[in-house]
């Protein structure tokens, strides 16, 4: 048995089979051609190039949205465009009458040797790249594509040394146990899908190819961050029983899929879905989610150089809108610190970004972006049902000016022709105190408000979350962040307008009673968590939790309050 | 023909992103293009040749470009390096 550490970005047990999937393992025949032969081989050469370029220039367009993932995609076409590799290529089949497999083969391995013996940590990694090309068009030229994943079957783990983007569609339409990659990031497109599908997943798990045979017994532990390797006996037995638990609890879950989240005594809960990225659309709709609550727009903004023009957004966008038809899609404007956005943007150095210019105050600061945006938004609005949504505001003052934006871009869609739409329910999102404080006003400017947990309650607590040494400070049951809830939704509905939670407190199963009784009236939880917190909504009763809630409001501590709970 | 020397003053040297931009830059032009260091000589618009180069931070490269439009070549490629590759 052997024990690997790694970084879990999907919890959850998995056991199954190693099924390691090295993509670049094709049999080369090493033929030699006729000379008759030279003409056909060369014109086969130019035809597969140009196939598999288009294929790039597709996946290009399709699936990447991140700047990382593009550049590796550009740069593996600029592979296949080098005129030295078509001179050589060339030369191979002329000269030396090989078959175009073996010319090829030829080539990227000179290449291929070339990089793994350079002593330079920044090209060592174009290795990859490198195999990846070789992979794609000789694949494509044997016309195996498909045979990688062929004898991959749901008892297998998924052992990889990174998820290529042009490989990540492929890898998530089969049903699989779990998967492992020895490189990778949380934030990565597969780790957030794996995500919001409920796989086990692991990335970081140094060693892990060199000490797996394909075929062996596996285990992941993506509760603690583990890859198990051949496990003894007793092990495998205490996984399996962790393992059938939580198949259990899925499967019960699963069939919730069909029923409507309305509580026992019969208030009916809008249960919506937040977003990071497009993909995750697959499961918002096999959950049978009614809509988005929360559409993260920042990865169209960040790890890139450039930005995304007001079509290319439009397209994502319209994209997510006809699929959620007829829920609504709640896109938020762009919200992220200005540090993230230091390529594109002249941003200052800020001491205290938390405090500094982020969310709207970003977009109220750099107009022509905001409004590529908000005029992307309007046009997508033809297709579906889409409300719109600003994060960090503070007070009425933003919205007034945000609305005036937005009539503007109307104005100039209108003088350009362009068809939209602009019957659509605008909201803030509440996580400034300022704004709970002034939620009466706020909701007399909005169709909606929704809260975000995470940023109030460190606004309202002065805590950083991410800092260890004060991590104890971070209280979501804080009588402060209770009665900030209580207080926008009082004023909310004062004004006959709805509130939602897109915050971490939504998915935490403890705490969906304790909003509900509140008076919440929407959740927006993530993909993977939905059926989990409808199972909560189906259980509770408001009627009776608000009896709790009397006693929970005049709780003086939040360790009174959980215990309540 | 037009020949220039250049230090490379990024701090991450010629790695792939670098590369990638010269390359693309390159080909956007008609003249034949060639990079030179010490001993090696490589064909400035092949991903290949100028990946294989791996120059380091400091050193020195001298660009060679052949054609009629030689002249923009060299000055669109000389404020890539002295633009340090938009890294910093």
């Amino acid at each position: 048995m052997k024990k690997i550490k790694g970084n879990s970005v999907s919890i959850g047990v998995a056991i199954g089979k190693a099924k390691i999937i090295n993509k670049h393992e094709l049999y080369i025949k090493n033929k030699k051609i006729l000379k008759s032969e030279i003409k056909f081989e060369l014109s086969r050469f130019k035809e597969d190039v140009k196939f598999v370029i288009n294929e790039l220039d597709k996946l290009i367009q399709d699936y990447t949205y991140s700047k990382e993932n593009r550049d590796i995609l550009e740069s593996h076409k600029l592979i296949l465009q080098d005129p030295e590799f078509n001179k050589r290529i060339s030369i191979l089949i002329s000269e030396d009458q090989n078959c175009l497999e073996q010319a090829i083969n030829t080539y990227f391995t000179e290449a291929i040797d070339i990089f793994s013996n350079v002593n330079n940590k920044y090209l060592s990694h174009k290795v990859n790249d490198f195999e990846d090309v070789a992979y794609r068009l000789l694949s494509h030229i044997k016309g195996e594509r498909k045979d990688i994943l062929e004898d991959v079957d749901e008892n297998s783990i998924l052992i990889m040394e990174n998820i290529s983007p042009s490989f990540v569609t492929t890898v998530f339409d089969k049903n699989i146990q779990g998967l492992c990659t020895e490189r990778g990031s949380r934030n990565s497109h597969s780790s957030i899908i794996a995500r919001s599908m409920n796989l086990p997943m692991l990335v970081n798990t140094m060693g892990l190819l060199g000490n797996i045979k394909d075929g062996e017994d596996l285990i992941i532990d993506g509760n603690d961050g583990y890859v198990i390797i051949s496990p003894t006996k007793s092990v495998l037995k205490k996984y399996e029983a962790i393992c059938k638990k939580e198949k259990n609890i899925q499967k019960g879950l699963l069939s919730l899929i069909d029923k409507e989240s309305i509580t026992k005594d019969g208030k009916k809960i809008k249960l919506m879905s937040n977003i990071e990225i497009p993909q995750e659309i697959d499961q918002v709709l096999k959950y049978n989610s009614t809509g988005i609550g929360l559409f993260r727009t920042e990865f169209l903004f960040i790890d890139r150089e450039d930005l995304p023009t007001e079509e290319e957004q439009y397209k994502i966008y319209k994209d997510i809108v006809e699929q959620c038809k007829p829920n609504p899609v709640t896109i938020r404007t762009i919200d992220v610190g200005g540090d993230k956005l230091s390529n594109i943007l002249n941003i200052t150095y800020e001491q205290n970004p938390n405090l500094g210019c982020r969310g709207i105050r970003i977009s109220l600061q750099n107009i022509p972006i905001f409004k590529q945006q908000i005029k992307a938004i309007l046009r997508a609005n033809i297709h579906g049902n889409i409300k719109i949504m600003f994060p960090m505001i503070s007070g009425v003052e933003e919205l007034l000016k945000v609305k005036e934006i937005i009539k503007i871009c109307s104005k100039e869609l209108i003088n350009a022709g362009i068809t939209f739409n602009a019957d659509m329910e605008l909201g803030a999102m509440i996580e400034i105190p300022s704004a709970v404080i002034t939620s009466d006003l706020i909701a007399e400017e909005c169709d909606f408000l929704s809260i975000g947990t995470n940023d109030l309650i460190q606004y309202i607590l002065a805590v950083d979350r991410d800092n260890q040494s004060i991590s104890d400070y971070y209280k979501p049951t804080h009588p402060s962040v209770i009665r900030s809830i209580k207080l926008t939704v009082d004023n909310a509905h004062k004004h006959g307008i709805k509130v939602a939670v897109c915050g971490e407190m939504a998915s935490e199963k403890e705490y969906v009673k304790l909003l509900l009784a509140l008076g919440v009236d929407e959740l927006s939880v993530s993909p993977g968590r939905l059926l989990l917190i409808k199972k909560e909504i189906i259980n509770c009763d408001i009627a009776k939790m608000k009896l709790k809630l009397e006693k929970i409001l005049s709780c003086k501590t939040s360790t009174d309050v959980d215990k309540l709970l | 023909m037009v020949r220039k020397t250049i230090r490379i003053v990024n701090k991450l040297g010629m790695h792939a992103r670098p590369a990638t931009m010269i390359v693309k830059a390159a080909t956007k032009y008609r003249s034949e293009f060639r990079i030179i260091k010490s001993d090696m000589e490589i064909n400035g618009k092949s991903i290949m040749g100028v990946m294989t180069l791996a120059a380091e931070f400091g050193s020195e490269l001298e660009l060679v470009a052949d054609g009629v439009d030689e002249k923009f070549l060299i000055q669109e490629i000389i404020e890539m390096f002295l633009n340090k590759f938009g890294e910093e």
